[in-house]
């Protein structure tokens, strides 16, 4: 009985002693104290590790994009799930993400004094498919693709970190075509917002099938009651962006300029009979301009637009896809000034581009409209790309090891 | 051409026979202890000769080829005191002698670590094999997937408490790369309601766990493994219930029951039901309903995860005929209901959503012995599941963990507005012939058949049921063996499989575009690889064992991945088997100092190359997901385990597990550059983890015949990285936190073990315990359980 006590007074001890070290969870984030910036530029770029189970964003920080080289071995700070996009505004920097069921985590980062960026606040939303920034706000859409005939438009305080008021529209109604309407992406035009959609089946084993693949149409909200204003219509070339895909941009005089990719399918087919194309919306209209017709597929021999970047006094960076007549393959980059409808093939791009930098969030060109940059994924690597707008030349910049650029942003402090 | 193949197989059997009949007398019967349990892993041999045999799992023996006259029998188990008798037999006599042995109370120590229960003597396999004697955790409240966590290679990750999903490991393959087995039959079919995480220990009398290397007569595509739950085939009458309640109002019981005729008459029916609210607390950050800030830190109970599930067993036959050795017709009920809490994070809460199942599955056993000769063994099963599966999401309710909700607009869902119903209308047929031509030389023939056809439908969608078309797959997987047993030093067992499989399916579209207009294309693919393997062993001394064995694996695309599913998943029609190469090495020791202190070694070193896995990834718009053949993975592994025990009085072992799995992927799809995660160590994946366990036997305590055993357990899982090691900050990467388990119980047993009482203590000292990222396991729980054993 006494080696009895002692076994047990020794199980005893050891088992509080194992109890005794379990460490507390931490939030993690810094109690940030507002300071006024000083004008110090710092670019953060998130890449994502190429591989197949495991994989997490890293956000990167670097002082300049024009050259050197930066990892995620060893370096970045990592995020949670597979798919994470972000947003820069108001000095915050969103690290939204996308998937494992709802709702979504949202991160919230902010540049310290000495240049660190780091996590601020946590607060919940939805897994959105469109997102913008308009005054102080942000503005996610979660968009169904099948059943749920609603989707749900969420204001986010960017100052505060939290929501403000959400509102579902009914976007089978909206396509008033049996079809459903899915917003491609949202874009503040002056006190509005202007969100393009793609009608889409939803549903019959072919959720992005359209019967309708030879039309345009951008859904008009007022802000911030979000009331649906009016619907702008065009049969001229095909939806207006893609799925998470931003379609419009705002020039310097305030007119809207907008990309079709021509990419409506059915089973997987393209149908539209349309070319790729950028059309116009004037200043203070809600229609589209009927003399202003940009046929891009044309100009650049038969390529269909991906993405497009505006880089200022009207150059736009465009991706097209590398293949004429299709909507898969490497990717192409050029340069167009939709003024003089002129169309040029980027000198000095690598090949084989996978993929580039999230066009809705690059805010890296300079004030000037001299410089601009991009992230640029190619078979052989990913490396910031920086470009002369006046001369249409790229240069390599910024090496990224190990990852692919998934966005790059600029923040002061 | 079938019939010429088999009239021929039949004429060489017969040869084999004739060469046999050697006109020797045998000898056979059964040897029990006093309570009339069967006594396995005996010896019965002549004094004089070689003449041997040891007793099965039910202590039955048989003795060959005696030559004619007098002779003494000498009968020894170890534990036991030595019976002899001396016997005349005449050529060709079939003698029949049964040994009702005596308890040697001066040996009985060595019951503790070298009597060979059935269990031990798995584990002398050539094949690198654990055996777990499930009989030992009787009193205990665990299933048999927490049962299996205990053993040496082996991780069961789970998402919460009693009956939430859970991820089994073994050796680094996971999901379907590791096959289960009952009794040898594949379980794949059997439903979300005869599962691992809920079918009780009671139901198994062993479960053996084959890493690596499969043997033949477990025909599956498992690329790394299987699990073979072996239920009890005992012939005797026999009633085991037991129930326990216990913390978060969790209520368990079984019973098994079987009834055997002096005729062979068989009734046998097991029945098991689990319920449990797992409303335990955990510690989180709550969201507020409408700015979506968080408070951080809050302490709150689980409310909407309760549990439940109901089987029952149900077989009725016939045991030890000429014809039949067993032929017993069954069926399978079972349903069960899950509430889901959480979704892949605990930020995500769900308050309404949840999921049902049944099992319907009619089932046929049939095993003879010496079928037309002697030595000819053929078992067959076969199965069928009716059951449905259903996921039910159609609250517009958006909860946080307070157990508040706020309503969105319109019909929602939480996640996905579903009430998906399906079945998969599983069929099943294993047999399996085996011939032993000598002692020496046996072979083996294994086939397993399968059939799946998928059809759902959703009463929400009434118009999507056109576009989605059943799908349907037939497996078939035949395995020859041959065994090669030199002499009781040294084995072989080298085996050859072929896998084939047609997935076939008719794929929808609408050619119009107009509403409702559809159309099919056809599509089929098959799959033929031929896998192979090797296992022997060699014993350098009786209590000192080398093991080696080899496979190359496949595990076949399931249709899912194949062909993807209505809604988010898309099909990939490319992908290829997932393959490997396994390799082990195993040796095991036992010991004593003097008849007191008795140890035994076990450890293996393993070595896997898996090609091809099997993964999902994004489509080319990142809309969808989508399955391709992306990853290489190596694992190097060591397992080890030391066992002791002290008189009858203590017993203790520790085990550990480490496991290098290394990312073999150099040149990633869509790159021409070394991919800067090769070699890297596989994320979210334990590497490190063991367990101890020390048992303290009370005897006679209270009353002669009583026995009180105190247990203790602990589980240590080395903390890991949920992302790739390499990469980012290290201080800033997410974790799955270092993991301590401690489960101690108390069992008090009456009357030699008819009545037993056990008292539990999960993680004692209320460790936070994380299998996943984020998803916290219980924390200390207690349970009670009172069992009832009879047997005649």
């Amino acid at each position: 009985m006494k080696k009895m006590n002692k076994i047990l007074a020794a199980l005893a001890f050891g088992a509080i002693f194992l109890g005794s070290c379990d460490k507390e969870d931490q939030m993690g984030t810094v109690d940030f104290v507002e300071y006024e910036p000083k004008g110090n530029i710092k670019y953060v770029i998130t890449a994502t590790p190429i591989g197949t189970t495991g994989i997490a964003d890293y956000l990167l920080t670097a002082d300049n994009l024009s050259g050197g080289m930066i990892s995620t071995r060893g370096n970045g700070i990592e995020q949670d799930g597979s798919y994470r996009y972000y947003m820069t505004h108001k000095g915050r920097f969103f690290s939204l993400l996308y998937g494992q069921g709802n709702p979504g985590d949202v991160t919230t980062y902010r540049m310290q004094p000495n240049g660190e960026l780091v996590k601020t606040k946590y607060f919940q939303t939805e897994t959105v498919q469109a997102f913008t920034k308009i005054n102080d706000e942000l503005l996610l859409i979660k968009i169904p693709r099948s059943g749920q005939p609603n989707a749900m438009f969420f204001r986010i305080d960017a100052l505060q970190s939290r929501m403000i008021d959400q509102k579902p529209v009914n976007i089978v109604d909206l396509a008033a075509n049996g079809e459903r309407a899915h917003f491609t992406w949202a874009t503040q035009v002056g006190n509005k917002v202007f969100a393009p959609y793609m009608s889409i089946k939803g549903c019959c084993g072919d959720a992005f099938g359209t019967a309708y693949p030879d039309s345009s149409w951008v859904a008009v909200f007022s802000y911030p009651a979000l009331e649906l204003e009016k619907v702008i219509r065009d049969n001229r070339t095909s939806f207006i962006g893609n799925y998470f895909n931003n379609g419009l941009a705002v020039v310097e005089n305030g007119d809207v300029y907008g990309f079709s990719p021509a990419s409506a399918k059915l089973n997987s087919q393209l149908t539209t009979t349309r070319p790729s194309a950028m059309v116009r919306i004037l200043k203070g209209t809600t229609e589209f301009d009927k003399s202003y017709f940009f046929n891009v597929e044309e100009k650049s021999g038969g390529h269909h637009i991906s993405t497009q970047t505006y880089l200022g006094n009207n150059k736009f960076l465009l991706t097209m896809y590398g293949t004429p007549k299709s909507t898969s393959g490497y990717l192409r980059l050029a340069l167009v000034d939709v003024v003089s409808q002129q169309f040029t093939w980027l000198k000095g791009a690598p090949e084989e581009i996978n993929s580039v930098s999230a066009a809705y969030n690059n805010n890296t060109g300079t004030e000037d409209g001299k410089i601009g940059y991009v992230g640029v994924n190619t078979t052989s690597g990913s490396q910031v790309y920086k470009i002369d707008i006046q001369s249409g030349v790229a240069s390599p910049g910024l090496k990224v090891d190990g990852g692919t650029i998934t966005a790059i942003t600029k923040m002061e402090y | 051409m079938t019939k010429i193949l088999l009239t021929g197989f039949l004429s060489i059997i017969t040869l084999f026979a004739l060469a046999q009949s050697d006109g020797g007398a045998s000898i056979s019967g059964r040897l029990t202890d006093e309570a009339g349990n069967g006594i396995p892993g005996a010896s019965i041999r002549l004094q004089q000769g070689k003449a041997l045999a040891i007793t099965n799992v039910d202590g039955a023996y048989l003795v060959k080829k005696i030559a004619p006259g007098k002779h003494v029998l000498v009968v020894s188990a170890v534990g036991y005191k030595n019976e002899q008798s001396a016997i005349e037999v005449t050529a060709g006599q079939q003698l029949v002698l049964h040994f009702n042995m005596k308890a040697a109370v001066s040996e009985i120590g060595e019951v503790a670590v070298l009597g060979r229960s059935a269990a031990k003597e798995v584990n002398r396999q050539a094949f690198n094999v654990t055996a777990v004697d499930a009989k030992k955790l009787y009193n205990s409240t665990l299933d048999l997937s927490h049962a299996l966590d205990r053993v040496s290679g082996v991780r069961v990750r789970e998402t919460g408490g009693l009956g939430s999903r859970m991820n089994f490991s073994l050796n680094g393959f996971t999901g379907k790369q590791v096959k289960f087995f009952l009794d040898g039959v594949p379980m794949d079919n059997f439903g979300s309601s005869f599962q691992l995480n809920n079918i009780p220990i009671n139901l198994a009398e062993r479960i053996e766990v084959y890493k690596g290397v499969v043997p033949i007569w477990l025909g599956a595509d498992a690329l790394g493994g299987a699990i073979n739950i072996v239920t009890g085939n005992s012939r005797k009458t026999y009633v085991d219930a037991s129930y326990s309640y216990g913390s978060f109002n969790t209520h368990r019981s079984a019973i098994n029951a079987g009834y055997t005729a002096n005729s062979g008459f068989t009734v046998q029916v097991s029945a098991f039901q689990n319920y449990s609210d797992n409303n335990y607390r955990v510690r989180v950050d709550v969201a507020d309903l409408k700015t979506k800030e968080y408070f951080p830190r809050q302490w709150v109970r689980r409310f909407h995860d309760t549990y439940h599930n109901e089987t029952v067993i149900a077989n009725v036959g016939v045991v030890g005929k000429k014809y039949a050795d067993k032929l017993l017709v069954g069926l399978t009920l079972g349903q069960n209901y899950a509430e889901m809490q959480t979704g892949a994070r605990m930020t995500t809460v769900f308050g309404q959503w949840h999921r049902r199942g049944t099992t319907v599955m009619p089932t046929l056993k049939y095993q003879v012995k010496d079928l037309f000769v002697k030595g000819l063994n053929l078992s067959v099963n076969g199965n069928y599941n009716l059951g449905y599966e259903q996921n039910i999401d159609t609250s517009s309710r958006r909860y946080n963990w307070f157990g508040d909700y706020s309503y969105n607009m319109g019909q929602g869902g939480e996640l996905t507005r579903t009430m998906y119903k399906f079945r998969n209308h599983n069929g099943l047929g294993t047999a399996n012939l085996s011939y032993q031509l000598s002692p020496k030389h046996s072979f083996m023939v294994n086939n397993v058949f399968s059939t799946f056809k998928r059809s759902g439908s959703d009463e929400l969608y009434p118009n999507d049921e056109k576009y989605d078309q059943p799908k349907k797959v037939s497996k078939n997987i035949l395995g020859l063996g041959y065994k090669f047993e030199y002499n009781e030093k040294w084995n072989t067992s080298v085996f050859v499989k072929n896998y084939s499989q047609v997935n076939s399916y008719a794929k929808s579209y609408n050619p119009s575009g107009g509403w409702g207009d559809v159309a099919y294309t056809q599509m089929r693919i098959r799959y033929s690889n031929q896998g192979y393997g090797l296992a022997t062993t060699y014993f350098i001394k009786p209590t000192l064992q080398l093991k080696a064995s080899y496979e190359k694996s496949y595990r076949m695309p399931e249709t899912e991945e194949l062909f993807g599913d209505v809604v988010l998943l898309e099909g990939n029609i490319d992908l290829r088997p997932e393959s490997s190469h396994n390799y082990n090495f195993g040796v095991s020791y036992q010991t004593k100092i003097n008849q007191d202190h008795r140890l035994s070694f076990d450890g293996s070193f393993l070595y896997r190359d898996a090609k091809d896995y099997i993964r999902p990834t994004l489509n080319q718009n990142q809309s969808m997901q989508t399955y391709g053949n992306l990853a290489s993975v190596t694992n190097m592994g060591l397992d080890g385990e030391i066992r002791y025990s002290y008189k009858q009085f203590l017993t203790a072992g520790v085990n550990a597990t480490y496991q290098n799995l290394r990312n073999n992927t150099r040149i990633e799809q869509g790159q021409k550059e070394e991919s800067s995660l090769y070699r890297d160590r596989i994320p979210n994946m334990p590497f490190l983890f063991g367990n101890a366990d020390a048992s303290l036997f009370f005897r006679n305590v209270l009353k002669k015949g009583n026995m009180l055993t105190i247990g203790y357990n602990f589980l240590y899982v080395h903390e890991y990285y949920l992302s790739w090691p390499s990469q980012g900050t290290d201080r800033k990467k997410m974790m799955i936190p270092r993991q301590f388990n401690q489960d101690v119980n108390i069992v008090y047993t009456l009357a030699n073990g008819k009545y037993n009482i056990a008292l539990e203590c999960k993680n004692l000292v209320d460790n936070r315990q994380y299998d996943n990222f984020s998803l916290q396991k219980p924390g200390r729980a207690f349970n009670a359980k009172v069992r009832y054993f009879f047997s005649k």
